[in-house]
């Protein structure tokens, strides 16, 4: 039993045990608010029985011409709220919106290359390791940039993966 | 800064960009340098003046910084020539508002805009000047000249916004929506709208004037089309129906969301209140203060015939049927526990299902009770039943869980639930010792035989069975406040520190072992636990009061400066930079979120945390350099001699506190940091574990803050007030002092004692009766230390009276030697509660008295460079006032010896006498049949006999690297570590009064 809908300011005072997660960042106010200020379809909260936050998923939508993408900044499901295919749930609610609504190309997002369960729900969930950024993490972990393409990418042409990594400084969006 | 190039106030762009290069490469000497030069050459250029006040601000000079932004601000005034560009206004503003004189940035951009009334740049520019400093009606007024210049719909809607924002913010009368309101229609009409967001705000002021149905007109008109996600409009509509009390049709809306989406929780709650005609739910729709709504929901249903209540409850029953029909594959639980919610009001009716509703909770229990979230689920459903019931259902779990074993990890699911369900009913709390002695055994052993499933796990994934650890150790805690057998305790902080062992990521263990920790006093490792939480940002706010209250009473002052310090940082950025974000928020019309950020910006304002922790963080620095009273008037300089505090506590008496802090991580015997039940003793209980706390909290944190808010005023006036008692007590002919000072005194006396629940009056002979042994300490509740202040203040404001310095003296000797000698040759782990008092005793009161005798003796010594001797001192030594210093130091001195002594016998003990008396607590007699001892015992003889080809090779390692004396040598050095602390504060205090009384001995 799960209501998504629009993340609020509220929230960030409800979602301490998603957070205490250790894989879960809790990030400075100006990012939050930056994303509620500017892609507020974008950042949707998952609620469930005695209003408990479940989990979470924060976005945006950058890019231009062909590379116009929407972007999975962070997804998290509470530990308690797992194993019930919340994160599908967001995703897909994402992927609608940059697909139907912001008339996207497709969707990225970044993940640590040890973080294995991730990338094998994301493989699930039809994304696609696009390329690899070396030491994306604090300049230690590579990241992977992986790609799911969206109903406006007829060709498929956004996900054929990059055959080198490429460094943090060749990235195009932060 | 590239966007900050271009022709500024006729500088051409290559002068300038190197001096933003300099800037921006922090190189600001050749930043200054170049300006300097570029100023030989622009005199009368305010934009290269606004550069050179940037360059001194980001160097620190901030005074220099702000008398060359007031040059530049009068080039801007005087030169009717000067260019007034954006690029130099805003370069002021930037500087200005780091110096925080938004005011002076804001009269700029408006004197600009005088000049230029055209100039839609500079408009905004004053637009974002009034939002940084809250003025919803400049920005009302502001944005309205935009619209009517540019005749955009955005303008039109940030005047929109600045006036729901007075309304709800400044209390402004409701009828400036009516204006609003009039504004959007005449454009509607004339442009139509074209933003979804703009549609939202239209919606939302006519529901903020009550007018639903008309919102709901626009909803189904064309502008609705601008809704794309059909779900959340038909959401509006519901809710718009809803509030308009026309339930029928706000029923079949719902049923529409169900259908598109069956498992919305929330929706299908407002759906049955729709249908029962409840409005109850709405009741908290406007009130924003609903971050942790209370688990019951309130039901109305008096208005219901019985006929009327079945016809409509079945009705509820059919669709929840379809639905779970509709849904069978999909595994949702929404269909599901909406059949217990319809149970759960048909006994709230008045109708006897209890057991219909223990049947659904069982059904519930067989689909889903294999899922972490079983218990929390039906939490609601379970506070309605009566104990007996709540105990019936707990034993019918029992008995359904046995049958199945599809899977270990689903076994095992189920076993955790019925454990995390026997918690939440209070259920435990009804058995005996040896009930819960053996659960939490069996608890161990479930855990150890499930550790297997969790082999080629990857670290970073939850671990099975994880939470069985959490769950006995409560029980052993549960164990410890019925036996007091410290053994308990200590087995808890094993099992916990072994869990952490296994997997390290574990926050309820953290959590739970910081407790603990603080309630044994090994304090150090209860915050080196919560470190370990890596609490930043929002989580300050959220978290931190795990271990605030703590830290506060402790002698563990750096740290708990770093933790004031890091929360205080986060909360003033955040307020400083909140107008920044919803100027964002304006420009990328998100006009919704503008409202929301300004709201949440003004909750985190009036946080009780946080004016709690600005007090705390002055009185830290009172209480660190208290040794000296020259370092403290520095202090107090620094702090406005108080005033601000006194402010800020008159302040608070007119606001309503906010309280954002999660309790729902507490754990059960600690729900709010002032609330401790291991403190007292066990009580059979009746009580939900988990209970709502908020209720007296507001109106006693309020008391506490405003009264701690007093201090250093009334410190500042009693040092002032000595100088004028000597003269007193030495002159003869009193001149009668200084009459302002005392006045003030007496009054914020009167404040606090008020603060206290009483008059002066009262306060005096409470006091009075007390030191007397007429009456008993115990009075005085938990507020002693408080109490305590009031009376050295009151002291302070008669120091001439001899009876007053003796009740202090008697009063310092008795509640001091009373927890001395209660305390005795008790174990640190037992009695820290005690130390704690004494740590507040002596860093407070006894802090600030011993201050206002280090200034009475100040006054009356012969000052240092004029060797001559003073003339009062003569009389001064012989006068009664003299004599009564020289006794109360005399009785602090002895007081705090034995503080000291205690604290000697305590540190005395070899560490490793002290690890064994620790593990000693928890070695068990092997005929004995119960006992301290078990749990552990399971745990350990399952790490030896552990095989690497069960639990894989991390977790092997893992069990073998475990130790338990070593985990009992941390505790107790934490321990000592504490001791040391206060000791070495002791210490000093001692040698302060040694001092003065050698002082004293001159006179």
């Amino acid at each position: 039993m799960t209501t998504i809908r629009r993340f609020s300011c509220n929230d960030l005072l409800r979602f301490t045990s998603v957070n205490l997660d250790h894989l879960t960042e809790t990030f400075n106010m100006s990012f939050y608010m930056t994303y509620l200020a500017r892609w507020p379809d974008y950042f949707h909260v998952a609620e469930g029985p005695g209003n408990r936050v479940m989990g979470y998923i924060m976005g945006k939508v950058e890019g231009q011409g062909e590379s116009w993408h929407g972007h999975v900044t962070a997804v998290t499901v509470s530990p308690e709220y797992r194993r019930q295919q919340l994160a599908k749930k967001l995703m897909n609610l994402l992927e609608d919106i940059s697909d139907k609504i912001d008339k996207a190309y497709f969707v990225d997002l970044f993940v640590r290359a040890s973080n294995t369960p991730a990338i094998k729900m994301y493989e699930k969930l039809g994304y696609i390791i696009y390329r690899r950024v070396l030491r994306y993490y604090s300049g230690e972990e590579d990241g992977l940039d992986m790609r799911k393409a969206l109903s406006r990418d007829v060709e498929k042409k956004s996900v054929i993966p990059l055959k080198r990594p490429i460094t943090p400084d060749e990235l195009e969006y932060d | 800064m590239s966007s900050k190039f271009g022709l500024a106030g006729g500088i051409p762009e290559r002068r300038v960009r190197p001096i933003w290069d300099a800037i921006d490469s922090r190189q600001f000497k050749n930043a200054l340098k170049l300006v300097t030069s570029l100023l030989s050459k622009y005199p009368k250029s305010p934009y290269a003046f606004a550069l050179k006040a940037l360059i001194h601000e980001r160097m620190g000079k901030t005074d220099e910084a702000l008398s060359v932004c007031l040059d530049a601000k009068e080039l801007l005034y005087k030169d009717d020539l000067a260019l007034m560009d954006d690029l130099t206004l805003s370069t002021l503003q930037i500087v200005l508002q780091r110096l925080d004189h938004l005011d002076l940035a804001t009269s700029c951009y408006a004197h600009a805009c005088g000049k230029f009334p055209n100039n839609l740049e500079l408009m905004m520019g004053l637009f974002n000047c009034y939002v940084r400093e809250y003025s919803f009606v400049k920005q009302q007024q502001t944005a309205i000249k935009m619209y009517k210049l540019a005749g955009e719909e955005r303008f039109l809607l940030w005047a929109v916004c600045s006036i729901q924002l007075q309304v709800l913010c400044d209390k402004s009368g409701e009828k400036l929506l009516l204006l609003a309101e009039g504004l959007l229609k005449k454009h509607i009409a004339s442009h139509s709208m074209h933003e979804p967001e703009a549609l939202m705000v239209y919606i939302s002021l006519l529901e903020q004037e009550s007018k639903y149905n008309d919102a709901l007109e626009v909803l189904s008109g064309d502008l609705g089309s601008l809704l794309m996600i059909e779900v959340d409009k038909l959401r509006i509509q519901g809710r718009l129906l809803a509030r308009a009390n026309d339930y029928s049709a706000a029923v079949d809306v719902y049923k529409k969301i169900l259908e598109l989406s069956p498992d919305d929780w929330e929706c299908f709650l407002h759906y049955l209140g729709c249908l029962l005609e409840d409005d109850s739910i709405w009741k908290y729709f406007d009130n924003i203060d609903q971050i942790h709504p209370t688990k019951h929901i309130e039901c109305k249903f008096s208005h219901l015939t019985e006929e009327m209540f079945d016809s409509r409850i079945s009705s509820a029953s059919d669709l929840v049927q379809k639905l779970q029909r509709d849904n069978e594959n999909s595994n949702l639980r929404g269909p599901y526990l909406a059949e217990l919610e319809i149970e759960k009001r048909k006994f709230l009716f008045g109708k006897k299902n209890e057991n219909k509703l223990l049947e659904s909770l069982l059904q519930y229990f067989l689909k889903f009770g294999h899922l972490a979230c079983y218990a929390s689920d039906v939490e609601a459903y379970l506070q309605v039943l009566s104990p007996n019931k709540k105990a019936e259902f707990v034993g019918m779990l029992m008995k359904n869980s046995d049958s199945f074993s599809e899977s270990a990890t689903k076994v095992l699911g189920q076993t955790t639930t019925i454990l995390k369900v026997q918690e939440l009913t209070g259920n435990i709390f009804e058995l005996p010792v040896d009930e819960i002695e053996a659960s939490a055994v069996k608890l161990a052993k479930l855990y150890c035989q499930n550790l297997s499933l969790s082999k080629d796990l990857d670290p970073q994934e939850s671990m099975f069975g994880e939470e069985l650890l959490s769950l006995s150790s409560n029980m052993l805690v549960q164990l410890f406040w019925r036996t007091r057998d410290f053994g308990y305790l200590a087995e808890a902080i094993m099992v916990l520190e072994l869990g952490l062992i296994i997997r390290g990521h574990v926050w309820q263990y953290k959590i739970l072992l910081l407790h603990i920790y603080s309630y044994v006093g090994a304090l150090p490792l209860a915050f080196e636990r919560y470190k370990a939480l890596d609490v930043k940002n929002i989580l300050t706010e959220t978290v931190s009061h795990h271990i605030l209250r703590q830290m506060l009473e402790s002698p563990m002052w750096v740290d708990l400066s770093n933790l004031l310090k890091d929360y205080l940082k986060f909360m003033d950025d955040h307020l400083r930079e909140s107008a920044d974000l919803t100027f964002l928020a304006y420009r990328h019309r998100n006009y919704s979120k503008v409202i929301e950020f300004v709201l949440f910006k003004q909750r985190l304002q009036h946080s009780n945390q946080y004016q709690a922790a600005r007090v705390e963080a002055a009185v830290l620095q009172l209480k660190q350099n208290a040794d000296s009273v020259e370092e403290e008037e520095r202090i107090l300089e620094n702090l406005k001699s108080g005033v601000q505090l006194v402010e800020l506590s008159n302040d608070i008496g007119s606001k309503t506190l906010r309280f954002n802090e999660d309790m729902q991580t507490r754990p059960w015997w600690t729900p709010c940091p002032e609330k401790n039940y291991l403190l007292g003793p066990f009580e059979e209980i009746s009580y939900c574990p988990k209970e709502n706390v908020k209720d007296d909290r507001e109106e006693n944190m309020k008391r506490a803050i405003q009264r701690k808010s007093l201090l250093p005023r009334m410190i500042y006036l009693s040092i002032q007030c000595t100088s004028t008692a000597l003269k007193e007590s030495a002159e003869t002919n009193g001149s009668g002092g200084d009459v302002k000072i005392c006045g003030e005194l007496k009054c914020l006396l009167d404040e606090y004692t008020k603060m206290l629940g009483c008059s002066l009056n009262d306060a005096v002979e409470m006091i009075t009766g007390i030191s007397q042994g007429a009456r008993t300490s115990e009075s005085l509740g938990s507020n002693l230390v408080d109490w305590l202040n009031f009376v050295v203040f009151w002291n302070a404001w008669s120091l001439s009276s001899h009876e007053h310095w003796h009740v202090l003296n008697s009063l310092f000797e008795r509640l001091i030697l009373d927890r001395v000698r209660s305390m005795g040759s008790s174990d640190m782990s037992s009695c820290y509660s005690d130390v704690q008092v004494l740590v507040q005793i002596v860093t407070e009161p006894l802090a600030w008295h011993s201050l206002i005798i280090q200034a009475c003796t100040r006054s009356s010594l012969p000052s240092g460079k004029k060797k001559k001797k003073n003339q009062h001192s003569d009389q001064l030594s012989s006068s009664p006032m003299s004599q009564a210093i020289k006794d109360s130091i005399q009785s602090l001195c002895s007081t705090i010896q034995e503080v000291s002594s205690w604290l000697l016998n305590q540190l005395n003990h070899p560490e490793d006498e002290q690890v064994e008396r620790f593990l000693s607590t928890l070695k068990r007699d092997e005929d004995a049949a119960g006992g301290p001892g078990q749990i552990l015992g399971v745990l350990e003889s399952f790490i030896a006999s552990s095989e690497e080809s069960e639990v894989g090779n991390r977790i092997f390692q893992a069990l073998k690297s475990w130790n338990t004396a070593d985990t009992a040598r941390k505790t107790v050095m934490a321990q000592q570590r504490v001791l040391r602390e206060f000791l070495q504060i002791c210490e000093s205090k001692r040698k302060l009064l040694e001092t003065l009384k050698q002082q004293m001995s001159h006179v």
